[in-house]
């Protein structure tokens, strides 16, 4: 394994020593990535049962030890699978940004950004755990700054203050775990004698601390600001994979501490809450990148209700429940990387022929851009977890083990366990309508702006080739559900108590494609057999009812949800604004959905932090001799202080 | 051999449910004082289709053409999850009929047709598509509180294990639970064929028809058998779930015959709805009356969590 990490540093190193070539920089940077971490992702796959460990060689402050167990390696797999299909990607999809950045940055930020997530998944140490995980925001927060345009500066800081306040929780949390342990070593960290009090504390803090990583409900405000900012290979990684890497941390140093019932009951509610208001931000956006940024937040809601499930059956001691709950958290892991990844590539595309994010002004591209539409189409019917793609397996495991785990006798298990089939099944109805909508509004109809799409085709092959890999992915991780929960069950079982408990009663993809194939054959012999009318189809304009067509009579993203935009408006303000100059004139429609939670949670805080920074300004007033007067106040306290109490 | 039963449950289905649909409009003509077309009506509606050419709109791409057979797909795997001529003991078929995939496959069937209104660019299939989307962000929750009662009662997702139970009576109504979660099932599944007042017309007939605006020939057909088989198949699956009667009988074809005679007056029942139903506005219809099935629903799931 630190081949691969010694590898993917040389890599980064030598694009960033030539940043006076960029192109020459780019090829080498993205094309080698993409090698180390096809060698990385079968490296890791044919070692899953293995256990790892490295030391970093030379003396430092703590002695850094790195560690993959089990589930380590399936996560590092995912990591560099996934970023591998990026960066053949980014390999032609990088020139994009050639006049908005330094293209040998961008390889090196990229190359170091994959590195910095496999080691977060291989520290064993707080220390460098935390060190890791910094280099890793930043590094990301970089990636975002590639596509430098107005405003990007505010959008980071807005991601990176949302990160500091996840990684001060987290550091709290693990700090706390290292002191009752007496060590600073994850692996000895086992059997923490805690009370429950403590214990659901440090899961509490836990949960802020990653899950707002992760994109959880209500940290979802930083997924659309910086998804939509970054340029679309590093949101792919940073959707696909990054959250993964948060979700990964989380299950870990959960499972170190005393399981208590209520870890289950407080992951499912706040993953149903993040599921639902995820996919309702999703479906009402008119941006596809926002669209599928916040559907990070809905799906990392679904991984919590399997964890959920999981961390219940952990606390209440029944395996069974456990087991499935975890196979149905990491099934859903695996296949969200695979689609999100793919989502937000196949946005890349678009952006990269149409220059505009705006779904009302799309329209019509499947005429110039087939293959991205019919790959496109697979991703959606995959996230809508519809049979028999991958997203419907693993949301089907997840469904199974809630139903399971509400069985019990007792009346919180079945309201926590009820809460989450209800949950996933409205978003479940929602996200049909996001995506659906996202799909039709970009690729099918009539172009609304036609000059959106006049320039643009079909991308390259180059670019093409890793999408298809991933869409072909997204049917046959549905299509192998059974192999694959086989594969997750050994991991699995690495990590909770063992146990003889076995998944049975799954459903059977391939029968399903057998009856979907079977209903596909009796269209055609009834048609043959009653002689059907198989005579050339005429094309005419689309029916007015009688008035001449026009193009803006179709409908639009924003007017397609207005009837769920009404029926939620406790929940979503949209205010609409109308200019009208004079009669003659055309009228200019103002549209703007608000995110409730940015306005009652975020934009308060923000302000007084604004303020607070205001009134110390006059500390700051330029006078050397006043400063050199704080360092004599500070001394002096010091001094107090230390005569006092040390 | 289950195979072969279930071709026979899927095709008689195809077979029959045009004749519902003929008895139907025959006696709302009855119900409005008119003579009302024979009851063959829409048998002869499909031929006709069958025999006419075909336009499409010039915005059309390849999601319209595989369109009617994609809805047809996703309608009869809908039907097929059905346990009528395979039984709880049928071991290869059990791991396909299962809640979910019906459920989903009724979501892709609701994917196919909003994907396919927005390809035709046409104003009115655009609208009716958002409708179809809205219709199953009001319904889905409400069957699925309902199903959650039944399948956690059960403690299992399968349909044939819940039928089987319920007619065996180990499960069913002697629980208040189910019995009222039954009530509310029935509500949402007569939503689900879209029915009058729930079709949502607002007084345009292009709306009421949406995307079936655009199609015509064989395509048109095509979509109609789904869509008649996706009505039958909803309220075949409130008859699973909580009136699984006609499975008693021990012969498949026998059960089948009873089953499809069941969905059948269900159906024809629908009429007294259908025809005596105001007309509602979209966004005050579905919310006053989804309302009420979503709180008999929520009162079913609390009994249920109280342990009822």
């Amino acid at each position: 394994m630190q081949t691969i990490y010694t590898l993917f540093l040389l890599t980064s190193l030598v694009s960033l020593a030539l940043y006076k070539k960029p192109l020459l920089a780019q090829k080498i940077g993205f094309g080698c990535a993409s090698l180390i971490s096809l060698y990385a992702a079968v490296f890791f796959f044919s070692n899953l049962d293995e256990t790892m460990l490295w030391k970093l060689p030379g003396s430092f402050i703590s002695l850094p030890l790195f560690k993959l167990d089990s589930l380590g390696m399936f996560f590092s797999f995912l990591v560099s699978f996934i970023a591998f299909a990026v960066s053949l990607f980014s390999f032609d999809y990088a020139k994009f940004y050639e006049k908005k950045a330094n293209l040998a940055v961008f390889a090196s930020l990229f190359n170091a950004f994959i590195l910095s997530m496999l080691l977060v998944i291989a520290s064993d140490n707080v220390f460098s755990f935390m060190l890791l995980w910094e280099v890793m925001t930043l590094l990301s927060a970089l990636l975002i700054l590639i596509n430098d345009e107005e405003g990007a500066g505010k959008r980071v800081m807005i991601y990176l203050g949302i990160a500091q306040i996840g990684a001060s929780c987290l550091m709290v949390a693990l700090i706390i775990m290292a002191s009752l342990a007496g060590t600073f070593e994850f692996s000895q960290f086992e059997h923490l004698d805690i009370g429950m009090g403590m214990s659901i504390t440090l899961f509490s803090l836990l949960l802020l601390g990653l899950g707002s990583k992760a994109g959880m409900f209500p940290f979802h405000v930083w997924l659309p600001i910086a998804y939509c900012q970054c340029p679309s290979n590093a949101s792919a990684l940073m959707s696909g994979v990054m959250i993964k890497v948060a979700l990964f941390a989380f299950i870990k140093f959960s499972l170190l501490l005393p399981q208590v019932v209520y870890f289950g009951y407080i992951l499912l509610a706040i993953g149903a809450l993040s599921c639902i208001f995820g996919i309702i931000y999703a479906l009402i956006s008119n941006d596809y990148k926002a669209s599928i940024a916040y559907s990070s937040c809905e799906n990392v809601g679904i991984i919590f209700l399997g964890l959920g499930g999981a961390f219940y059956g952990l606390g209440t001691d029944s395996p069974m429940i456990a087991l499935m709950g975890f196979i149905a958290g990491f099934y859903h892991i695996l296949n969200h990387a695979v689609f999100k990844s793919l989502l937000f590539m196949l946005s890349g595309n678009i952006f990269t022929e149409t220059k505009t994010r705006d779904m009302d002004a799309l329209g019509g591209l499947h005429k110039k851009m087939p293959i991205t539409s019919v790959i496109f189409f697979v991703a959606a019917l995959s996230i809508c977890a519809l049979p028999p793609l991958n997203g419907f397996a693993s949301e089907w495991l997840i469904y199974k083990t809630s139903v399971i785990g509400g069985m019990a006798e007792g009346g919180s298990s079945r309201f926590f366990f009820s809460l989450a089939v209800i949950a996933l099944s409205i978003t479940g109805a929602m996200a049909i309508m996001a995506f659906s909508k996202v799909y039709g509004a970009i690729f099918l109809g009539v172009a609304r702006d036609s000059k959106s799409i006049e320039n643009a085709k079909e991308v390259s092959i180059a670019r093409l080739a890793p999408l298809a890999l991933l869409a072909s992915l997204c049917v046959g991780f549905g299509l192998f559900m059974n192999d694959i929960v086989g594969m997750l069950t050994k991991i699995v079982l690495t990590i909770i108590p063992q146990t003889s408990a076995g998944v049975a009663g799954l459903i059977s993809m391939p029968l399903i494609v057998a009856i979907m194939l079977l209903c596909s054959v009796l269209p055609f012999i009834f048609l043959y057999f009653l002689k059907a009318n198989n005579k050339e189809v005429r094309v005419s304009d689309p029916w007015a009812c009688g008035f001449l067509y026009n193009k803006n009579m179709q409908i639009g993203s924003n007017s397609f949800t207005g009837d769920v935009r009404k029926a939620l408006s406790f929940l979503i303000k949209h205010e609409q604004e109308i200019k009208l100059d004079g009669y003659f004139s055309k009228a200019v429609y103002i549209k703007k959905t608000h995110d409730f939670f940015w306005e009652k949670l975020y934009k308060p805080v923000i302000e007084l932090v604004m303020n607070i920074a205001e009134e110390i300004g006059i500390f700051q007033n330029g006078r050397t001799n006043l400063y050199a007067g704080y360092i004599l106040i500070y001394l002096c306290l010091i001094l107090i202080f230390g005569y006092y109490y040390l | 051999m289950d195979f072969i039963y279930l071709l026979i449950q899927l095709v008689s289905a195809i077979i029959v449910a045009p004749l519902f649909d003929g008895i139907s409009r025959k006696l709302r003509a009855k119900f409005q004082s008119r003579i009302g077309p024979s009851i063959f009506q829409t048998y002869y509606d499909i031929f006709k289709l069958l025999k006419r050419g075909r336009t499409k709109s010039s915005s059309t791409s390849y999601v319209y053409q595989i369109a009617p057979y994609l809805l047809f797909i996703s309608a009869a795997a809908m039907f097929c999850t059905l346990p009528i001529t395979y039984g709880a003991n049928s071991s290869a078929l059990a791991h396909f009929s299962d809640i979910f995939v019906l459920l989903y496959f009724g979501a892709l069937f609701r994917f196919i047709f909003i994907v396919a209104g927005i390809d035709t660019a046409n104003p009115y299939a655009g609208i009716s598509a958002s409708r179809e989307g809205t219709i199953g962000f009001y319904t889905e929750e409400v069957a699925v509180i309902c199903l959650i009662v039944v399948m956690m009662g059960t403690g299992s997702t399968g349909l044939p294990f819940i039928s089987s139970l319920v007619q065996m009576g180990e499960y069913g109504y002697a629980i208040p639970s189910f019995a009222i979660a039954s009530t509310a099932f029935l509500w949402v599944m007569y939503v689900e064929t879209g029915r009058k007042p729930y079709d949502l017309a607002e007084a345009e007939q292009e709306l009421q028809e949406g995307v079936l605006g655009e199609f015509c020939g064989k395509d048109f057909a095509i979509i109609d058998i789904a869509i008649l088989l996706k009505q039958i198949t909803v309220l075949g699956f409130f008859l699973v779930v909580f009136m699984p009667w006609a499975g008693l009988v021990d012969n498949p074809i026998l059960s089948l015959v009873l089953f499809l005679v069941e969905v059948g007056f269900l159906y024809v029942m629908g009429v007294f709805i259908d025809n005596f139903g105001p007309r509602f506005t979209i966004n005050k219809g579905m919310k006053r009356t989804m309302l009420f099935a979503l709180a008999i629903s929520c009162t079913s799931l609390v009994l249920y969590i109280m342990g009822i």
